[in-house]
Parts: C-alpha cells; structure tokens; sequence
C-alpha cells in the first residue's frame, strides 16, 4: 500500500491521460475490496454488479486497516451513506425530476412534494447527507437531509424546467460572504497548529506580524456557516479573540455572561441558551443542520 | 540508490495548507528548519508537480465548485527517469490493446522512439519494466509457456456497462472522501475518470458526471498523513518497533534537514524515538491521525502523526510481548475521548434546551456524545454523564456548547470553564 509508486508519478500520469489510458494497481484494487465490504457497497451497487467485481477482486489482499485503525469521534448515528444517495443520484444524472416524500425535523409527515434535485452535499462536521432542491409547489429551494426522506419516484420535467431551476438555485447559492478577523493570543502560539486546524475547512488566510509574534486568522464565510464558525469560536475558547467583526463579538460576549450567570457568577438574568439553530436564519431552508453541529477533540490542550 | 523520501514535501504542504502565504520565505524556510535555498527548490519542485500553478491558490474555498482534493499532487511528486516516462505509455498503450511478449514490445519501442535522442531500449529493460508491471498489479501475463506474453489487467472493469462505470465511480467518490484510507481510493478514482471518458460518447458526455457530489467542512490535509500509513501498517502486521524523529506540533520548528557534511552531524542529528506501535487513531470530527504504542520499558506513548518524519523498521519482537503491549494499550484507550490514557472521572453536564421546537442541543449531544447518556430529563433541560480518561479532550467539546451547557462535575473542569468564560468576557467587555 505504499502510495508513493513510480506508476503514480505526475510524469507518468499526464502522458497516459492523454492518451486515455488507465491502469489498475493492486492497491487500488485491494481499497476497493475493503470499500466493498461494507454496507455501503450493497446500496450503491446492483446486487449483480457487486458480485461481479467481488468475483474479480476473490484474489487480492483486504488492507489490514481494521485490524490496526481506530476511529474516534464518529458520530453515533453514523449515515455516511444514506439510502436514497444513490436513487437520487442516478435521477440527477438524467436531470429530471422527482417526488419526494419525507417527514420533517418533527418526525412529522409530510404530503409528497415534486421538485428538482439539484446538489447533494456531505457535511464532515456532522457528518450527514443534505439534498439542495427546488420545491415546485412552493416553489421555493430547499435543503433536506437525506435521513428525513424515505421514498424518492423519479417526475418527468422537461430541459427548460430544468435549466430554469438551475438558473435560480445557482443564484440563491451566491450569497454574500462574510469576514471575521481572529486572533491569536501570543501566549497560545504553540497551540498555533491545531487552532489553524480549527479553521481549515473555511476559506482564510492568515497574516503573521514577525514583531509582535502574532497571528490573524480572516475567515470568509457564508451566512449558512455562520453558526459553525461561532461553534469554533467557542470551541476553542480563550486561545483566539475576534479582532474585526462586531456582531461576532457581541455573540461572543453574550456567550459568556450568560454562561457566567449559568454557573451563578453573574447577576444576568439567564435568557435562552446561545446556541442558535440555523433554521432561524435560513427562512427558506428545511434544515436547521448544516452549521450547529460538530466538535472536535484535541488532547492538547492544557 | 536511497529510498526517496518525501517528509520534507509532507511538512512543507502542511504549513502552507494551514497558514497559506501568511509568512515570506525566510519566515517559512525558518520555521521548516530549512534553508532559504532549500525553500526555493522544494517550491520550484511542488510547482512543477502542480503544473505551474500558484500553490496557495490550492487552498482556496471551492467546496461547491470542485470535490478534487488538492494535495493529492503529493502523491504524484515521485521522480521518473525522462527515458523511462516515455516508454511506459509505449508499452502500456500496446498491451491495452492486446496481449504482447517482451521481444515484440522490443520492437515497437525501437519504431516509436526512433526520434528520440537516447538511446533505445534494450530487451533486459523490456523485461524489468514488465517486472514492476507485473509486481504492482497493472498488467498480468497471459496463461501459456515461454515467450510470455502480457496484458493490461482491467479485468476489474471490464464488461461493465456505462451506468455500472457510473456507479463504481460515485460509490468511490463517496468513500475516498469519507472513509478512511482515502489515498487509494482517489488514485482509483482518477483512473476511473479516464474509463469514463474512454466509455462515453462524445455528444453524451456532460463534465457533471464527475463531479457527483459536494463535500463540506472538509480536513483535506489528512490525506497528507495518510502518507506513512502504508509502512506503520505493515510494522504492525510483523510486529515490529518502529524510529522515527518526532517534531512536537507544539514546537516552531516541523521539519530539520538533515545535515550532509559529516563536519556538522554530531550534536545536530536529533534523537530517534523508538516504539512499538500497537494502534493507530484516527479522529473523525477533525481529521486527524494519532500514533499509540509503547516504549522498550512498556510504557504508553502517544505521537501526532503530523509531527512523525523519517520512519524506519527495527527489529521484530514475540507476538505474545506484541499481543500484551497492544491489550495494554487497548484497554487504556476505551474511554478515552480521544487518546488521553488518563484516571477516569465521570463528567456530569446539564444542557439546556432551546426555546424552539425542535431540540437540536438533544440531538447534538446524543450523536456526538460517544458513550455517554442523558440520565435525567424534564421540560427545559436534561444531564448528560460519561466517564472519560481525564476532562481535557472533552473540554472544548462542552464550550462549544457556549450557555447552553453547565457542567456540574467534577468541580475541577467546573471552575476551569468559569474562569475562562470570565476570561472571554473580559475580551469583550469594551463593546
């Protein structure tokens, strides 16, 4: 399994895609066999497909990465790989429509809904499955996790209804970005690491000011990511300070004396927790998900 | 001919994926312990392997645009002889094409190189090139006695129809970006794009196919430490100790060349750890990877798997002493909520409910809570219990939480997270 082969090399690779040639290794043959063992495998695949390259894979090696890995932090009800993925997908590719049926964040049923699915998106901070769509009825988009739907029945539409759908959801989804400026406290520079860790999954930069030996983090964000931004902040507490972004700094500071006055420190009155669900800031969205989850752990910190 | 390493490559792709271009040359090469003019060739060198495109830009914010993980390119960055990089296609187009023996495959290399300025390739060559074909899985020889003749191996996918390519693809794409190890399945994966292309028409081919979902809050580096998973794995299969250098994410430095004038060696060569390794860690929610093992003594030790560099296998040991250590190792971990090998406390916390309908705090912690369970419960708020090795991993778990958690004990992690929220108020208290 060692990843670093000549046959993989950039040099190698160009000339072949040229000319539209591929090669299959043994380890990416005994990955697949591993991949394919899992549950996931039956839902992505027709059962004779599956049999076939099982068949094909019979005399390659399993990784003994079960043996030796293991994961920490997953969550619980782990649906990395949701069943109506693959149903969905394979309507996507035809760009049709479809008719939905669901029950809501409530558990509530829902009357089937006809619509346009138009992006599926994985989280791996909450790890869960969303589905970006266009409500006809409503006519209005969407954003539904896959683990709410239960049934999806492929609707004809035709071109023009699908590229006027698109048109609109490539629209909603350019939303106004925003910039907040963190930064680091000096004396947490050796924690540097793991807090640039904490935001690498977000658009950023960062500058470093050689005299003062410190660091500025400038997060560009979406308003949908918000609340995980501030889920960072508060994840790693004291280390960092908004510099630039005042209704940022409010939450944080709300944050805080409410918290206080949880713990009786403080004579504020206790209002709601501060923990915001996106569905308040997301009118058209179905989904409260998609920004207020996630944790990490990091052992180092003292 | 030494092994090409590519720690230096690994660290300096880190620093630039988390820091971007925050610092100038000088303040970078510094902080790889590196020269200036080491600096300059590893970016030319990264350049090229980019193809000439800026290597900050890799970094950019494009979940929605593109699911490519950008610092796969490391993996690429192997160094191939110029002469060698064009008879490989040579060869592998023809045995695409059918099955050949080495004398005949001789002959189309003289035809096809015969502009070339080197010199062409002789039969033992031919046969060496097989060889490693043959070794890494690519190509497989035909039943039959001498002269052997080979041929591509696709028997994987062959036969497949387009929407079963289709398939495979996208079930790949789902699992290299979500499970682990992702390395392989991204090399498969672009292999599969070149069957894609070869098996669709033109008129019917939409760019689309390929990019079949969107990932988010994605921690692209940890493919980067997928890079010495391959030789850790296969140190533990034979049971075997393992040295490396261990630079302390904490420390400024992450990367120290090696000194080649001997002049300069003695008291610079920095000291190697050695270690059983028994498991290797992974953690989901950051994307992180973690080393546990133990020293010579039996004591448990834990790396960062970011700060490991210049890995080499050392002796084997008893698989009963290798069976133990592991138990050992095992049983310290399982109420760890990371790696913390700790004494185990039990934490006790209230979360308070929302005010909206739908108690998304619940459903938080009931999925990211690990083992723990929510023991008491009534209209505005419930206690959730968990005994872990030591509050530190869960610490910033329970902040993120802000006001909508109290810890209630132990009374040592409860003080800790009053002072801090004092502390963060204070950093706000002008506004």
């Amino acid at each position: 399994m060692n990843p670093f082969e000549k046959i993989f090399s950039y040099q190698l690779a160009s000339r072949l895609e040229e000319q539209q040639i591929f090669t299959l290794t043994s380890q990416e043959r005994s990955w697949l066999k591993l991949m394919l063992s899992s549950t996931a495998a039956e839902l992505a695949l027709d059962e004779s497909t599956l049999n076939r390259l099982q068949q094909r894979l019979e005399r390659d090696e399993v990784p003994s990465v079960h043996e030796v890995i293991v994961e920490k932090a997953a969550s619980s009800q782990h649906t990395d790989f949701p069943e109506l993925l693959i149903p969905l997908r394979r309507i996507m590719r035809k760009r049709q429509g479809v008719l939905l049926q669901r029950h809501n964040k409530y558990g509530q049923h829902m009357n089937p809904e006809l619509g346009v699915p138009w992006k599926l998106e994985y989280s791996a901070a909450r790890q869960e499955w969303y589905m970006y769509w266009f409500n006809l009825h409503r006519s209005a988009p969407m954003t539904t996790r896959l683990k709410h739907m239960y049934k999806v029945t492929e609707q004809s539409i035709t071109k023009q209804q699908y590229d006027a759908v698109s048109q609109r959801m490539e629209l909603h989804m350019q939303t106004e970005r925003h910039e907040i400026a963190i930064q680091v406290l000096p004396i947490y520079n050796k924690e540097l690491t793991r807090i640039l860790h904490a935001f690498s999954c977000f658009d950023k930069r960062v500058r470093f000011d050689e005299q003062e030996q410190s660091y500025s983090i400038y997060v560009r964000f979406t308003n949908s990511e918000r609340e995980y931004v501030l889920n960072r902040l508060r994840f790693l507490g004291k280390r960092v300070q908004i510099i630039e972004g005042d209704d940022f700094k409010q939450r944080m500071q709300d944050t805080a004396l409410r918290a206080l006055s949880r713990y009786g420190v403080t004579p504020v009155p206790v209002p709601d927790g501060d923990e915001r669900s996106e569905s308040n800031e997301q009118k058209w969205s179905e989904s409260d998900a998609l920004s207020t989850a996630a944790t990490d752990s990091l052992h180092d910190e003292k | 001919m030494a092994k090409e390493s590519f720690d230096k490559e690994i660290q300096f792709l880190r620093l630039l994926a988390l820091t971007g271009d925050a610092f100038d040359r000088q303040q970078f090469a510094g902080r790889l312990g590196i020269s200036v003019h080491t600096f300059d060739k590893t970016i030319r060198r990264l350049k090229e392997l980019n193809g000439e495109n800026d290597l900050t830009e890799l970094f950019g914010y494009r979940y929605t645009d593109s699911a490519e993980p950008a610092l796969m390119f490391l993996f690429r960055a192997k160094s191939m002889k110029e002469s060698e990089s064009r008879r490989l296609p040579i060869l592998l187009t023809a045995l695409q094409q059918q099955a050949h023996t080495a004398s005949e495959l001789l002959e189309l290399c003289d035809e096809q190189l015969a502009d070339y300025a080197a010199a062409p390739p002789d039969e033992k060559t031919i046969r060496s090139d097989l060889r490693y074909l043959e070794e890494i899985g690519v190509v497989r020889r035909e039943p039959g006695g001498r002269p052997y003749r080979y041929r591509l191996n696709h028997d994987l996918i062959e036969q497949l129809s387009v929407d079963e390519l289709l398939d495979l693809y996208e079930f790949v794409d789902v699992m290299a970006h979500t499970r682990i190890p992702s390395v392989q399945g991204y090399l498969l994966r672009d292999n599969l794009k070149i069957a894609l292309r070869a098996a669709i028409s033109e008129t019917d081919w939409d760019d689309a196919l390929l990019e079949p979902f969107c990932y988010r809050y994605h921690y692209e580096a940890r493919i980067l430490d997928e890079a010495h998973l391959s030789a850790l794995l296969s140190m533990v299969e034979q049971q075997r100790y393992v040295s490396f250098q261990y630079y302390s994410p904490s420390r400024k430095r992450t990367y120290g060349a090696r000194s080649t004038n001997p002049l300069f060696s003695s008291g610079q060569e920095q000291l190697r750890k050695r270690v059983l390794p028994a498991r290797i860690i992974y953690d989901h929610q950051y994307g992180r990877w973690y080393l546990l093992g133990t020293l010579e003594g039996g004591r448990i030790v834990k790396f960062r798997m970011d700060g490991i560099v210049d890995i080499a296998g050392e002796e084997a040991v008893e698989s009963t002493l290798f069976q133990e250590r592991r138990a050992r190792v095992d049983s310290k971990i399982r109420y760890s909520w990371l790696v913390d090998t700790g004494d185990m406390v039990k934490v006790k916390a209230r979360f308070f409910k929302p005010d909206t309908q739908y108690d998304f705090i619940r459903e938080r912690v009931a999925m990211q809570g690990q083992w723990g369970s929510i023991t008491e419960e009534d209209e505005t708020s419930f206690i959730f219990e968990i005994e872990v090795n030591g509050w530190v991993e869960i610490r910033p778990w329970l902040r993120s939480f802000g006001s909508s958690c109290e810890v209630l004990e132990p009374v040592g992690l409860r003080n800790s997270l009053i002072e801090e929220w004092k502390e963060l108020a204070g950093y706000y208290e002008s506004i």
